[in-house]
């Protein structure tokens, strides 16, 4: 019998396995008749991907598609779309290159757009599955509200504004329902995290700096995504808008909106918005807040004043601050859970006024979404320097000439750290001219990750404080035990410290005194239940037993190990490895981190 | 005032110094000032220290207005008197302006001083009547001539008397005038430059054009436009230019016929809102569309407190470990240095921010996507479970009995079917029994060649041993047992001195059955080494096996007529071991990769158990026989249930050489013992 030729399929035999699954990408190109930067934005758009075939049949320097997502992508309405277009921008050629200006500037103005509405809602069937993918949206649209534009790299004027119009409504709602949760300033920007319909977003944005556009970046296929993200956060605003009865494309007051108080527009305007919907059905007995006084002096827009002379008819009487009141009582009933409420209460009674140097956009967002009331240092702001009830001044400046000493000046950390640790921090660390305690990542657990800093520590006991409750501290004596909090208010610091290191010392105690009852245990049943199931040993050898088993304990162990290793199958070895590798580099990690403490605190005590 | 000054020699010599334009406006605004003296000399002299000052003041304003290259110094400072002045009587002003408009426009001619100098210039071409017509010759000619040349009547002129030097220089020095007189040599006479003859060689001195009026870039008029009023032709107009045009009318036709169908569209399309409830009822597009499994990209990673702007400073490298990144292979480097900031103010623009959102995307296009499962388990579940070693109790844990005497590594060892014998060949060329319970040794016997294996028959009333040494085997008699038994061992050990003889019709011609008289046994030559030799169950049959024996590897011997027949089937590969089947007529051979199982009666091969092993040692089948265990020389067991697969149920492995196996029962559970002679 003749062997058979390893690939050989006979002529019609259809193909089968990787081989019919997938194609390379310059086939998918061929079979889309397209262009490979068509392709590559289909794929963005589309949110089509490569796949890993398990038997690359063309080799492995190819990318593979799934016949499927190619075949989805030849019935594109979008990929039609961007035909017509581009058949349409060559009438325009054509006309421009004949001189014909009338036809090239007629057909300009009604050049075919495409419309993303029907690969969003492909993409993303449901809401919440938009707001799952909405991190990366979010980023971009944020960083892009920041880039200068460029003409060279096609970075239009009109794309910025948009960014920064749609970043600044996203904002808006989630300071409006106070769905922050944590925020975050690194050296790459500031992280915010919120939590909208159950689902953890977080975003990045960069500091408000000038941003450099460097050269080796495809501006293009940032801008494709951005095209698409800008639809999707567009659309994603509009039902959050509707969700809060405010109609979408906001109206801004442009006079505010020049002050790059963009947010604070928005805001005031879904305030505004919000509060007039739900105010409609019990219009007798309401009041004009304080808030739209002042947008009365301050706007001289028509809009805003046509706006606001709707509201004063609906709103007779004045009692102020009696509807803000009764609308965030409404909502708190009706629909918060218990983290937005906490989240709501924080800054509660406080009035923060924002120096001129510090970033006023990032506090501006950030304040409010936890319940405080903010001003700044420029025009349009609702309350000026000299305001008496004004309780914290955020300020970022080596030393502060002028004191008020109704009120206390804070570094703008203090607020991230008091949002993170979701209590009012003590503000001694945090004053003028001070450098502020380390600021920590609020996205770390601490327990898992093996390491737990000092002021995480320190946080945490602050936060058991304004629970009131004690924590256990071990290793101090009762007094302290009496009141804490007077202590913590102190010098949380130095005694944290101490308790932090008796607390390490008692744990590791601990630690190694259960280890050594439990390798014990085993010992025991292994080397005595045998005897003591058939015949009762006496007592004595028993002991004895235990006395053998701990010299060669170590040994034992390392015996056991080694037989369950052998018999494990070799898949499985690999991962337990693998696992253990890992855990392996994640002490490491931590022990330098603790080396690398305790240098520092050598260092310390030399100089003292 | 000034008069110093005015005796500079002649203009010629002011030019070429070049001399600093400060002074040469001073200069000049003393010399018209003078000049403007002669004209208003009927003025009244009380005025006239105070009219100087101001003159010079707008002089000086007015030459720079025309030659407007004065440094920006003189101008402030004249501006300055200027505003001085005309804060002072009105009437002087007015006087001011009159002279200024004289300055400015040389073509009035009511202004008196210019026509003066008109004056004086026409009439000097008039009145010196005898002009120089020599032509354009050198006046080197008439150097030593009394004449200069001649006049138009053909008359000689004659030259004037020279001054000397010193009364030059004194008439210079006199007349403050003396500066704008040039010496003609051609006519022969002095000649008095006017202001504007001055003003002319300041501009053409400047590179300028010499008059004022010249404008140098004028605004351009194209008189030659093709809507001009000046037909080129005085050809009547053609008719075409009354009747309307045709192709015209065609493309109106056109037009409107497109925008009746609406091709065309001259109104801005409208706006429509770009975002609508996309989400409307979540439960109506909840239905997947028929497509591929969407794996949703990654999240990114979220930081950790080293990326905080003012991280603790345990996260903050120490130089000599950052100098030490350099060292790193460039993907190992850690891809981020934690940097500590003490305000928010001092951060800087991070300079990666549009890079990484790049790459981000690129990852989110670019990147196969495969959904992977993530590993949160618990590293102890993947370990086996392995029942503890006390479950396998009992087992032997401590060295009951030592049986010593031998000198080399014992090779082989086999219990008696009692149970109360056990026989042992070693490497020093002896075989002996020793007695199980006490470890006395009952015989020995002495080959001089390594013994390579042992084997009791497995019946208890026939205490015979069968071992290989070398190419030799021998069955031998213990002398155990009592009389009746040692007969019936004698009888059957018994050979005939014939059997060569029968051998000769016999499949296997190289082998003899010989009695041994020195051991008390049969010793049968083979012609390759033998390696092992096993029993069959009824103690009358068994076989050796010779892996250099090709087709003859496989012998079976039997004992009570004192045959040896080949296995009559072919052998893939070298056979290792072979072993009878405990119940049934089944033969089991070992080959190095592969065991064969035969029946014997019908003479087929039953099944081919592959063991996957690299080199089997030896085979061992349990006393049921449905379960057969393989050993290997790697150290790996193969475990193979008969009534399954031929693949192996079981992989053991283990850390030592395998070299011999055993199946045992005990307490209803059965165990491998591994034995391992080395």
């Amino acid at each position: 019998m003749t062997r058979k030729i390893k690939h050989y399929r006979p002529p019609g035999k259809k193909k089968e396995g990787n081989a019919a699954r997938f194609i390379t990408r310059s086939q998918a190109v061929k079979q889309l008749q397209c262009s490979l930067t068509l392709f590559r934005k289909l794929c963005i758009l589309k949110g089509i991907f490569p796949r890993e075939p398990k038997k690359k049949v063309k080799g492995n320097h190819h990318t593979y598609y799934h016949v499927k997502d190619i075949a989805y992508l030849q019935h594109e309405p979008l990929l039609e779309k961007f035909r017509e277009i581009r058949a349409y921008q060559r009438k325009i050629k054509k006309a421009l290159a004949k001189k014909d200006n009338d036809q090239a500037i007629r057909l300009q103005t009604r050049q075919p757009a495409p419309s993303y509405d029907g690969a969003i809602l492909q993409r993303y069937p449901k809401f919440v599955d938009a707001l799952r993918d909405l991190d990366d949206c979010l980023t971009m649209v944020h960083l892009f509200a920041v880039l200068p534009a460029s003409e060279r790299l096609k970075i239009e004027v009109e794309c910025i504004h948009n960014c920064r119009r749609l970043s600044h409504e996203w904002q808006a709602y989630i300071v409006r329902t106070h769905k922050l949760r944590k925020v975050f300033v690194s050296v790459k920007g500031i992280y915010y995290q919120a939590e909208v319909e159950g689902q953890k977003i977080t975003w990045l944005t960069p500091h408000a700096m000038q941003q450099v556009l460097p050269d080796d970046v495809n501006y293009s296929v940032m801008l494709t995504f951005l095209e698409l993200y800008q639809n999707l956060l567009g659309f994603v605003n509009f039902r959050l808008y509707h969700l809060i009865n405010v109609e979408y494309p906001p109206i801004l007051d442009p006079q505010l909106e020049a002050l790059a108080a963009g947010l604070y527009a928005l805001s005031r305007y879904i305030d505004a918005r919000s509060s007039m919907s739900v105010e409609e059905p019990k219009a007798s007995s309401s009041s004009l807040p304080d808030q739209f006084r002042s947008q009365v002096e301050v706007t001289e827009n028509e809009e805003s004043e046509i706006r606001l002379a709707q509201l004063q008819h609906q709103l007779p009487t004045n009692e102020p601050g009696a509807l803000m009141h009764l609308v965030q009582d409404a909502e708190g009933e009706d629909e918060d859970d218990e983290d937005t409420k906490e989240c709501k209460k924080l800054f509660r009674n406080m009035k923060f006024f924002l120096s001129r140097e510090v970033p006023r956009e990032s506090l501006l967002f950030v304040i409010p979404a936890f319940g405080g009331v903010v001003s700044w240092d420029g025009d349009g702001a609702p309350f000026k320097e000299a305001e008496q009830s004004i309780t914290h001044q955020i300020v970022d400046r080596p030393t502060q000439g002028h004191k008020y000493l109704s009120r206390e000046y804070v570094q703008p950390q203090w607020i991230y750290d008091c949002i993170n640790a979701r209590i009012i921090l003590p503000t001694e660390a945090y004053l003028v001219g001070r450098i502020p305690p380390p600021h920590l990542s609020p996205f770390v657990d601490n327990e898992v990750e093996g390491y737990v800093p000092d002021y995480a520590e320190t946080i945490k006991r602050l936060q058991a404080a304004a629970r009131n409750e004690v924590l256990p501290i071990l290793g101090v004596g009762k007094e302290d035990l009496d009141d804490p909090q007077n202590l913590l208010v102190e010098g949380y610091i130095s005694r944290t410290e101490a308790i932090e290191a008796a607390e390490r010392k008692q744990k590791m105690e601990d630690l190694e005194k259960q280890h050594h009852e439990e390798l014990k245990m085993e010992l025991q049943n292994l080397h005595s239940s045998p005897v003591s199931k058939k015949i009762k040993k006496s007592p004595v050898k028993d002991t004895e037993s235990k006395e053998e088993s701990r010299t060669d304990l170590q040994q034992f162990i390392e015996d056991n190990e080694r037989r369950e290793t052998l018999l494990m199958p070799r898949k499985k070895r690999g991962l337990y490895e693998a696992i253990k590798k890992n855990k392996e580099r994640k002490n490491a990690h931590v022990n330098k981190l603790k080396e690398r403490k305790k240098a520092i605190e050598a260092r310390k005590s030399d100089k003292n | 005032m000034g008069v110093g000054k005015d005796k500079k020699g002649s203009l010629q010599v002011n030019l070429g110094k070049q001399k600093s334009k400060n002074t040469i406006i001073k200069e000049e605004t003393i010399s018209s000032q003078s000049n403007k003296e002669k004209v208003n000399n009927s003025e009244e002299p009380e005025h006239h220290q105070e009219e100087e000052e101001e003159e010079i003041a707008s002089d000086s304003e007015s030459d720079y207005q025309e030659l407007s290259d004065y440094e920006d110094e003189d101008y402030e400072s004249s501006g300055g008197s200027e505003s001085g002045e005309s804060n002072s009587s009105g009437d002087e002003g007015s006087i001011d302006t009159d002279n200024d408009d004289g300055m400015d426009s040389e073509d009035q001619s009511n202004d008196s001083e210019s026509d003066k100098v008109a004056e004086e210039s026409d009439s000097s071409e008039d009145e010196v009547a005898p002009r120089n017509t020599i032509g354009d010759v050198p006046l080197k000619w008439y150097e030593d001539e009394k004449h200069i040349g001649y006049d138009i009547t053909g008359k000689k002129i004659t030259k004037k008397e020279r001054q000397d030097k010193l009364e030059s220089f004194l008439a210079s020095a006199d007349d403050s005038e003396n500066w704008r007189k040039i010496y003609d040599e051609y006519n022969d006479e002095v000649v008095e430059l006017t202001k504007e003859e001055i003003k002319v060689i300041r501009r053409l001195v400047k590179g300028k054009a010499p008059h004022l009026d010249f404008d140098p870039y004028p605004t351009y008029s194209d008189w030659f436009k093709w809507d001009a009023k000046h037909p080129l032709s005085n050809a009547p107009e053609p008719k075409r230019r009354f009747t309307p045009s045709k192709w015209e009318a065609k493309m109106v036709v056109k037009y409107v016929r497109a925008i009746r169908k609406g091709l065309l569209k001259f109104d801005k399309p409208k706006e429509e809102p770009r975002f609508h409830l996309l989400w409307g009822g979540d439960s109506g597009s909840a239905e997947k569309a028929a497509h591929l499994s969407y794996i949703p990209a990654p999240k990114p990673k979220l930081p950790g407190h080293e990326e905080s702007y003012n991280p603790s400073l345990e996260y903050i490298p120490t130089q000599e470990e950052i100098n030490s990144y350099q060292l790193m292979d460039e993907e190992d480097r850690p891809k981020f240095i934690p940097k500590r900031y003490t305000s928010l103010r001092s951060i800087p623009a991070y300079e990666n921010a549009v890079k990484d959102s790049f790459e981000r995307c690129l990852d989110l296009y670019l990147c196969p996507r495969v959904r992977k499962k993530r590993i949160n388990i618990d590293p102890k579940s993947l370990k086996p479970k392995l029942p503890s070693r006390k479950d396998l109790k009992p087992y032997p844990v401590t060295c009951y009995l030592e049986y010593k005497g031998h000198n080399g590594a014992v090779m082989s060892i086999s219990t008696e079917a009692s149970g109360q014998w056990i026989a042992s060949g070693s490497t020093d060329g002896t075989v002996r029994v020793w007695e199980v319970e006490t470890g006395r040794c009952l015989k020995i016997w002495e080959f001089g060649e390594a013994v390579q294996c042992v084997a009791w028959s497995p019946l208890h009333e026939l205490p015979i041993l069968a071992i290989s040494v070398g190419q030799d085997v021998f069955v031998l008699n213990t002398g155990l047992g009592n009389e009746v038994v040692q007969k019936k061992v004698k009888e059957l050990l018994h050979v005939e001195m014939s059997t060569p003889a029968d051998d000769s019709g016999n499949k296997s011609s190289s082998l003899s059955w010989v009695q041994d008289e020195k051991h008390e046994g049969i010793k049968l030559r083979h012609f390759r080494t033998v390696s092992a030799v096993e029993w069959h169950r009824k103690g009358d049959y068994f076989c050796t096996v010779m892996p250099a024996g090709e087709s003859k590897a496989v012998l079976i011997h039997q004992l009570s007529k004192k045959l040896t027949q080949r296995l009559p089937f072919k052998l893939h590969g070298l056979p290792v071991s072979s072993v009878f089947h405990p119940t049934r007529s089944v033969f089991f051979v070992a080959t190095k990769k592969n065991v064969r199982v035969y029946d014997l009666l019908k003479h087929k091969l039953i099944k081919k158990l592959e063991t996957g092993l690299r080199e089997v040692s030896s085979i061992a089948v349990h006393p049921a026989g449905d379960n057969v265990i393989v050993g290997s020389k790697e150290g790996k067991l193969c475990w193979f249930d008969m009534d399954l697969s031929s693949k192996p149920y079981k992989i053991l492995k283990y850390v030592i050489f395998l070299k011999f196996l055993n199946f045992q029962i005990l307490l209803d559970q059965y165990y491998f013992s591994l034995i391992n002679f080395l």
